[in-house]
């Protein structure tokens, strides 16, 4: 069987190029579309500003560990290890009802449905592997100010792989446009390639 | 002499025209939303010295210098994670645990619910994590994380002592 299709392709070339070409290309696209088949679709609906420095996140934001910070919650499950977090954050980011996000007293459609949605709807989610966290109530590393988390604007993404100090991406990269297309900062830039945070200057 | 009252005419038309369209479309500056002093960003370290906390073990180790080897080699990301600790400076800490050692990697908390935020942050990191059975009283000595939980009535982090928390 696999001498009769290489004989054919080697028979065809010319023809058979072409249209495994135009397969790969158009396949994510009609698998994509299966995911939006089942009603989702990017709202971008009332998305906060994003903050630039600690006094601008108090202000859009409130008070670290405030039950705001923690008010919504999301399911993720790790592709690698099939273990599902609980990921919590900012009523300002997410949990507006939407057709895939069940209404959860949010002000806006930012990180459950849109971004989640995104990365469901190219079929990346096999890149987020385990080591995942929303909300926690923590300071910076070595410091006492506030972490981005404690405010509930940050979300830490296979973390085991994509550990802090690490100059490189090896899979957040390929969702990393993602985030960024939605307000969110990766942390690549500073050398921790699993954060995201809806802020800048922090 | 017509040219140039034709000017400075022009000129005093379009600064009042401008003048117009400036005040029709400006608007008051918007009050700032109120949202109370800030916290931090730099918190002083807060011992809770006489306090019962709940504390949460990532490990006991013989040395000080093993204990802070090994919390190297567990970082939370950007986040703090376990400080390291002499065992001593909880009263109590050696009858729930026994005495596997002195230095112990610790993050302590006023509240249950802290405790086990905490640990759901550790595992999720795939860390040890173990709360304590009974709480123990802090002696004071080094900043062990305490301030890093939220505080029940949900405006901030916990900065004060609870009901108990206290002896």
């Amino acid at each position: 069987m696999r001498a009769k299709v290489g004989g054919f392709l080697r028979r065809h070339r010319r023809r058979a190029l072409p249209l495994i070409a135009a397969m790969v290309l158009t396949m994510p696209l009609l698998v994509g579309w299966h995911w939006a088949k089942l009603g989702w679709r990017d709202w971008h609906y009332n998305y906060p500003s994003v903050s630039n420095g600690y006094t601008q996140i108090v202000n859009r934001f409130g008070q670290p560990c405030s039950a705001a910070a923690r008010a919504v919650y999301m399911y993720w499950r790790a592709a690698d290890t099939g273990m599902t977090y609980t990921v919590r954050f900012h009523r300002k980011l997410g949990g507006y009802p939407t057709q895939m996000v069940t209404g959860k007293g949010g002000a806006s459609t930012n990180l459950d449905n849109d971004v989640y949605g995104h990365i469901k709807n190219d079929h990346l989610g096999q890149n987020v592997k385990h080591g995942i966290y929303g909300y926690a109530c923590r300071y910076k590393r070595n410091g006492t100010s506030w972490s981005t988390h404690a405010f509930g604007i940050a979300i830490d993404l296979s973390s085991a792989e994509e550990y802090m100090g690490k100059t490189y991406s090896t899979t957040n990269y390929r969702f990393a446009p993602i985030f960024q297309g939605h307000g969110w900062m990766w942390g690549l830039s500073f050398n921790d390639p699993m954060h995201f945070q809806y802020a800048t200057g922090y | 002499m017509k040219r140039t009252l034709a000017i400075v005419l022009s000129l005093l038309g379009s600064v009042s025209v401008s003048v117009s369209v400036f005040a029709a479309v400006g608007r008051t500056e918007p009050a700032l939303r109120e949202v109370g002093p800030p916290i931090g960003p730099l918190m002083a370290p807060d011992t809770g010295g006489g306090e019962l906390l709940v504390v949460v073990v990532g490990g006991v180790y013989p040395t000080r210098a093993e204990a802070e080897a090994v919390n190297e080699t567990m970082p939370f990301g950007d986040m703090s994670g376990y400080y390291v600790a002499p065992v001593a400076q909880f009263q109590g800490f050696d009858q729930d645990i026994g005495s596997p050692g002195d230095f112990a990697l610790v993050s302590a908390f006023r509240t249950e619910q802290g405790a086990l935020d905490f640990v759901g942050l550790a595992r999720s990191f795939e860390y040890p994590a173990r709360i304590l059975p009974a709480r123990v009283r802090s002696l004071g000595g080094v900043y062990t994380g305490l301030g890093q939980e939220a505080s029940p009535d949900g405006t901030g982090p916990l900065t004060h002592p609870v009901p108990e928390s206290l002896p």
